[in-house]
């Protein structure tokens, strides 16, 4: 019932969960000073919609660079997704990239390593990636 | 088979028997071998329950151990596998570092260093031969009529033709010499350890390959030459005077004629 909303700054990502659509999107770079702080209220609503609602849950993830404890942040979301799939939950990660920064490809690989739930990493289209800069 | 040799089972079995036969009624242990029995049992009912009770909590105990194991492996991958992302993440960042450096000194027309990467050149330079002793020269070289080309032909042809002028430039350098585009259609030179005799030979030859770019190339119907000045930087100098004699040598190449190298000495 609660959508979420967090602009994106100079250190940390644009956010938006859109509750009727089971859609978690995340889009930029991420270093906050303070990731706890930064990350919460997304633990929050990511727990809150699988608590609440038996809907499947995506997270489409746009994220370039991080910083440790923001790597932490996403490896315990994960986590909460691997969870709630062993539980007979549907949820999926949809990780794009830009075609022209290749290299991001591997962090995801990294990440999705002890993932079973469904996890596919995707160029964007080039349209796209334009738009998106 | 003597009496304190026999199991307990056997024993308890006898004395049951011995309780139960009508000849020992009259005996007057009966009684409290009875009531020993009866103690014997429930002693032995309460060490089962103390054992199994401290069973549980021998396995509870385990059990507590071996996830505690099992969660500090599990956080040992986790961390090892935080550790294995971020410093992915730290060699890209380093690596774009390195790549956004290279690209802020080069100029992106004709590939070559641009000014930046020239000022930092000669202050390095500079610093050398301050160090160890010996000069270099500079050249300046501009490209004759540039302007007359741009006008006719339009910027691209323009374009084109820098790009052939680095190339050339290129081509007539040593190993050790650098270049870079100064701005618009001048181009800089740098020659270490060279005395301007030297350096008027790699001058020289730059401006017979600038001569030689096939028009066909650049699509230029005009004839295509450079003027260069050259100068040699004197000990204790800012890179700032070698290049103002450079440029003042440029001048009079231009005023005698272009399509020649001039030294200040």
């Amino acid at each position: 019932m609660t959508d979420l909303s967090i602009p994106s700054s100079q250190s940390t990502p644009a956010v938006e969960g859109v509750w009727e659509q089971g859609l978690l999107r995340m889009e930029g770079d991420s270093y906050p000073e303070n990731s706890f702080d930064f990350f919460s209220p997304v633990i929050l609503w990511i727990e809150g919609f699988l608590t609440r609602t038996q809907r499947p849950l995506t997270l489409e993830l746009r994220l370039i660079y991080m910083n440790t404890s923001s790597v932490k942040a996403m490896m315990d979301i994960f986590d909460m997704l691997e969870e709630a799939h062993r539980e007979g939950r549907q949820v999926r990660v949809r990780w794009r990239y830009d075609p022209r920064n290749e290299r991001v490809v591997e962090m995801a690989e990294d990440f999705r390593e002890d993932c079973t739930f469904a996890f596919d990493i995707e160029a964007d289209e080039a349209d796209e990636a334009r738009g998106a800069y | 088979m003597k009496l304190a040799e026999r199991t307990e089972t056997e024993l308890i079995r006898h004395i049951r028997a011995q309780l139960a036969d009508p000849a020992q009624a009259a005996n007057p242990l009966r009684a409290d071998l009875e009531a020993l029995l009866l103690l014997s049992e429930a002693q032995r009912i309460r060490l089962e329950r103390l054992i199994r009770i401290s069973d549980g909590y021998h396995d509870l105990e385990r059990s507590r151990n071996l996830s505690l194991i099992e969660q500090y492996d599990r956080q040992i991958q986790r961390l090892e596998k935080l550790t294995r992302i971020s410093d992915r993440y730290q060699k890209h960042l380093r690596e774009l570092n390195q790549e956004l450096k290279q690209a802020v000194l080069r100029d992106p027309l004709t590939e070559i260093g641009n000014r930046r990467y020239l000022l930092e050149s000669l202050k390095a330079e500079c610093a050398r031969a301050q160090r160890k002793g010996g000069g270099f020269s500079l050249a300046l070289l501009d490209v004759d009529h540039f302007k007359t080309v741009n006008d006719r032909l339009g910027h691209e042809a323009g374009d084109r033709v820098l790009r052939e002028i680095a190339r050339a430039i290129q081509a007539g350098l040593r190993e050790y010499d650098l270049c870079g585009r100064w701005g618009g259609e001048e181009f800089l030179v740098m020659l270490p350890d060279t005395p301007l005799d030297t350096a008027v030979g790699v001058a020289e030859r730059i401006r017979h390959n600038v001569s030689q770019i096939h028009l066909e190339q650049t699509g230029s119907p005009l004839p295509l030459t450079a003027s260069l000045g050259l100068a040699c930087h004197q000990p204790g100098e800012e890179y700032s005077a070698t290049i103002h004699r450079a440029d003042l040598a440029l001048l009079r190449a231009k005023a005698t004629g272009r399509n020649r190298v001039e030294r200040l000495d």
